[in-house]
């Protein structure tokens, strides 16, 4: 018998929205969160734009002792599952913990304890803290979640950089439908806003010098963000079976790598991984078809993706609707699938496209509907999440209504 | 001993957040509320500040057989001085 999966709880730690209604809000409202700020690490500093999620002090505190002590990226990731596993209404006994799996990536890990840490012994000369280890490990989020609900059932990382959120949430969707897991939490987390990363993706030269402008002519780059997604994923007929509130079925996955360049994408790859994920998903009129774009606002993602987005629809291309909410939160590198996912399961659910903001002026290599600077509303089938990763991992999530 | 016993105390009260009445040497462990985290960052701080180095090893947990503070506080010394 085949095991569907569905979604049956989100949570979001956003730069323009820490929760989730409040990160639907500022999707819709065009808001975006990215401003100019200085990092500083001794002696050095730099000021670019980025995407930061203020603000979260006390919800740190409330995490208790443990989490206080732990990286900022796992306590985002457990922030966003806090939330997800809420309006999920599980509550982890004996038997589910050990049937549920939790796999929570990231692209980086504990990157501003690094730092923190290299500014301590370089500079200071004083000695790493000792906990420094356990704080940066990139399975320290599903680590930190196992212990806090006693789950025990497939737990680790994914990395994939700015794919790594769509490889947890395929994956463990893909672990519930072979059985090995009744449910489960995926997601992703990233925080590394702070002096030593900023500098080494400037020397990448790919960071805008204002901000990130998707699929317009006058882009850029792209704007760091940090936050954390996270879904709780559950078999089909075990939700329906509780009466909990199903959100919405994940329609298909569809992972594959470029074989090809670090850092230029591949029409082929990109497109292939779109079709995968669609292969099952019934699209009977483009026009119901929302696709949340990678759309990183680089020179070279935009129109690529573009041209692989109108290999797979041929003709229906122009009928989609496309946006990239990156020009609101940024890119939030491995928790960027995370955070996507979950706007695109919104705007399914909510039948309104969020748009692509600073949407100056069109490009002839970027003819999609983007959806530029406004909401629209549109009754959506399907929605699609697209991750494309440096290195040419491509890994894309395809949602459907119950 | 009578100043390394105070520092000790300062150090382990600090990251005692079960503690509800005073911190002394008849203190159960079990009622600090420390963890493993804890006890790994008791270790560094006593060496930081004390300027002594504890040969510790976290995989052995050498404290698993104490009760008290006090308990804890003659091992320290004892591993010190080793």
């Amino acid at each position: 018998m085949t095991r569907n999966v569905v979604v049956t709880g989100m949570g979001v730690v956003a730069p323009n929205g820490a929760s989730v209604p409040e990160f639907w809000d500022g999707l819709i409202a065009g808001r975006s969160a990215i401003i100019k700020r200085e990092y500083t690490a001794d002696r050095f500093s730099l000021t670019v734009p980025v995407a930061p999620v203020d603000g979260l002090e006390e919800r740190i505190k409330g995490l208790g002792v443990q989490m206080m002590r732990a990286d900022r990226f796992s306590q985002m990731a457990v922030m966003a599952a806090e939330e997800a596993i809420g309006q999920s209404g599980l509550e982890f006994d004996e038997a589910l913990g050990a049937r549920t799996a939790c796999i929570i990536g990231t692209g980086i890990g504990g990157q501003t304890t690094f730092d923190d840490s290299y500014v301590a012994m370089l500079c200071r000369e004083r000695r790493p803290h000792p906990l420094t280890i356990l704080k940066v490990i990139p399975n320290a989020p599903a680590s930190q979640l196992s212990i806090r609900h006693g789950i025990r059932g497939p737990a680790f990382a994914v990395s994939s950089a700015c794919a790594t959120g769509a490889h947890a949430i395929g994956v463990c969707a893909d672990l519930i439908r072979a059985g090995s897991a009744d449910v489960g939490l995926a997601g992703a987390s990233e925080a590394i806003l702070a002096y030593g990363a900023l500098e080494s993706w400037r020397a990448m030269h790919i960071l805008a010098d204002e901000t990130c402008r998707p699929f317009s002519k006058n882009r850029n780059g792209l704007v760091i963000g940090e936050g954390a997604g996270v879904l709780v994923l559950e078999e089909e007929e075990r939700a329906k079976a509780r009466g909990a509130d199903i959100l919405c079925r994940i329609a298909g996955f569809g992972m594959n790598a470029d074989g090809k360049d670090m850092i230029n994408p591949a029409v082929e790859g990109a497109a292939g991984a779109m079709s995968l994920a669609l292969d099952k998903a019934a699209v009977k009129d483009a026009s119901k078809v929302y696709i949340n774009a990678h759309g990183t606002g680089t020179l070279l993602n935009d129109p690529t993706e573009t041209k692989a987005i109108r290999s797979v629809f041929g003709a229906d291309a122009d009928a989609l609707s496309v946006s990239s909410t990156k020009s609101m939160h940024g890119h939030l590198l491995g928790a960027a699938g995370g955070v996507e996912n979950i706007a695109a399961i919104l705007a399914l659910r909510n039948g309104i496209v969020p748009p692509t903001v600073n949407y100056d002026e069109p490009d002839p290599d970027c003819d999609l509907n983007y959806t530029p600077n406004n909401a629209e509303e549109r009754d959506i089938d399907v929605a699609l999440s697209n991750s494309f990763a440096f290195g040419g991992l491509n890994a894309v999530v395809a949602f459907e209504k119950v | 001993m009578a100043d390394f016993e105070a520092s000790l105390l300062e150090i382990i009260k600090e990251h005692a957040v079960g503690l509800t009445g005073e911190l002394t040497r008849d203190t159960q462990i079990a009622d600090l509320g420390i963890d493993s985290f804890s006890v790994v960052e008791i270790i560094y701080e006593v060496e930081e500040k004390l300027g002594v180095e504890v040969p510790f090893n976290a995989n052995e947990n050498p404290f698993g057989e104490m009760n008290s503070v006090g308990d804890l506080i003659d091992a320290l010394d004892k591993l010190i001085k080793k």
